[in-house]
């Protein structure tokens, strides 16, 4: 049997809108009843309908028998490929025995990337087509232009309704990947509500960019932008570690000699050093009119802006909280500034 | 996780880039121009932070590109060694614009032929082709709002959809959190002053 490949993918990422699902195209998928291999070719992200001959039959057929009751569904790629979550896994083979009858063909689709990438493809062939309406179904892959699909019990065999129902597949799994990503699609099933649902969504995210960037431009009497504030926000999100490291105890020198800098000159070597100038960043972030103590405090409540909610946050927010709060109860509050922090922990909340 | 992070740091490098090459070319702005600029880098470093591998994100860039005045930006953006790249880009571009042409001609022909022959089917199975109308009006909307969009069959058009869903996720926190940040600063700043 085929050891079951570690799946570096985390299985969450399926199940948390705000992961790139897409981006991570060499993650494998974690086998799941539900979820087929087909992620994993999703994720191989080497679809092209081209490749995919649909209901191409093999007319020599392999004289090894099908088992009736099981569906084999041979991987190409067997090294690569998650295996497939199956009580009924065939023993001592380089088959991959898939026991729903209910398992889609779509195989094939994610076949399609692995055919490419594998050399060795186990090429048992399923055997025949139009003759047979098995209970079980095969897709394999034996070359790269063509898909093998074997028809389902009770069902058309042609090579045209064999196409339809392929693509028809691919487009509902890739339906569920939606339901995952757009929030308040679980209850919608159909495939032009869930349309309608992904295209409300796009809109209200375009609009929301074309609201920010007003807001922006109002905000910035030039364009300038504050380098020193845009540095510290990008800080912020670059590095996560830097945080703990962050304290009030740190040299307060720097701050005056940095703050005399040219802006320019800081931003561009800001922005060279990345992650490593998350320190620096963040002193500079604070213009030098500021007394120490609320340079400190002005930390703080960037820190407090930052954490509003974004997708990005997640495991760096625990980090946050602690910084904030350590940093808080060290610096004396100003009246004024005291407010911001305040909406900066009302946001939190509700959130 | 990684990824998005990632996604959002190229992101927000890009982003800032493009606003310090537009800020240094002109000295005053109104209020739209300054939320066009600002706009225009959001969108190109967000398309060049996919590094051109998506099909939106190359279909934002080309069309950046068609105005003059923005080429400069986006070439530095886009960075020095992608010069192929943008060749490529624009070829595809071109290749992309013929077959939608093609297909659009294509389409029409055949659609007149088979309105003719067509009239019995629908009334017999009414609700599937109902739905199937509805799900074509959605996927032409959807090809729309998607950048580059035309060119795609509806299987791929999907596929571009939910990348473009997730970057636009992170263009909208970086902005946002951009946004709220100067607020504060200003605020801060301010009251500084009238202390």
């Amino acid at each position: 049997m085929n050891p079951q490949l570690p799946n570096t993918l985390q299985q969450q990422c399926f199940y948390n809108p705000n992961d790139h699902m897409f981006a991570n195209h060499s993650a494998l998928v974690k086998p799941d009843p539900g979820m087929d291999e087909y992620w994993a070719g999703l994720h191989a992200g080497a679809f092209s309908d081209d490749q995919l001959g649909y209901g191409y039959m093999n007319p020599n057929p392999v004289a090894q028998p099908v088992e009736t009751d099981q569906a084999l569904f041979v991987q190409g790629n067997s090294s690569s490929v998650s295996a497939s979550v199956s009580p009924k896994k065939r023993k001592g083979q380089s088959l991959q025995v898939v026991s729903d009858k209910e398992k889609k063909i779509k195989g094939c689709s994610e076949g399609d990337s692995r055919i490419t990438h594998d050399q060795n493809s186990n090429s048992k062939e399923a055997s025949n087509n139009t003759s047979s309406k098995d209970k079980s179904k095969v897709s394999e892959v034996q070359k790269p232009d063509y898909i093998h699909v074997r028809a389902r019990r009770g069902q058309a065999t042609d090579s045209h309704s064999l196409a339809e129902r392929v693509r028809r597949e691919k487009i509902s799994e890739r339906m569920k990947y939606l339901q995952d990503l757009v929030p308040g699609c679980n209850k919608i099933t159909g495939k032009a509500g869930m349309l309608d649902e992904i295209i409300n969504y796009v809109q209200s995210l375009q609009k929301q960019v074309e609201f920010l960037s007003m807001k922006l431009a109002t905000v910035n009497p030039e364009l300038d932008f504050n380098i020193d504030n845009v540095f510290a926000k990008e800080i912020f999100q670059c590095s996560t570690s830097e945080f703990p490291a962050l304290g009030c105890s740190s040299t307060n020198s720097a701050y005056f000699q940095l703050n005399s800098m040219d802006q320019g000159g800081i931003s561009y070597c800001g922005l060279d050093m990345g992650i490593n100038a998350a320190e620096m960043g963040l002193r500079r972030s604070i213009s030098a009119p500021i007394s120490i103590p609320d340079q400190t405090f002005m930390d703080s409540s960037c820190y407090n802006q930052q954490m509003q909610p974004s997708g990005v946050w997640d495991g760096d927010i625990q980090n946050l909280y602690r910084m904030e709060f350590e940093l808080e109860t060290l610096i004396p509050f100003q009246s004024h500034q005291f407010t911001g922090s305040n909406e900066g922990i009302n946001m939190k909340t509700e959130t | 996780m990684h990824t998005s992070s990632k996604l959002t740091k190229e992101f927000t490098k890009k982003w800032v880039k493009g606003l310090q090459i537009c800020c240094s070319s002109k000295k005053d702005m109104d209020v739209l121009e300054r939320k066009k600029k600002i706009k225009l880098c959001a969108d190109i470093a967000l398309a060049s932070a996919k590094n051109a591998t998506t099909s939106w994100s190359i279909a934002l860039i080309s069309e950046a590109k068609k105005n003059d005045e923005n080429e400069i930006l986006v070439d530095n953006l886009l960075g020095p060694e992608s010069r192929f790249k943008q060749q490529k880009i624009i070829r595809q571009m071109n290749s992309c614009h013929k077959r939608v042409r093609s297909k659009k001609i294509l389409k029409k022909s055949c659609s007149i032929s088979q309105r003719m022959k067509k009239m019995g089917p629908p009334k017999s199975n009414l609700a599937a082709y109902i739905a199937k109308r509805l799900v074509k009006k959605r996927t032409q909307v959807l090809q729309r709002l998607v950048p580059g969009g035309e060119s795609m069959d509806e299987f791929s058009l999907i596929k571009e959809a939910l990348d473009y869903i997730l970057s636009l996720r992170v263009q909208v926190d970086v902005m946002r959190n951009l946004a709220n940040a100067t607020e504060v600063l200003n605020q801060s700043n301010s009251s500084n002053v009238f202390d």
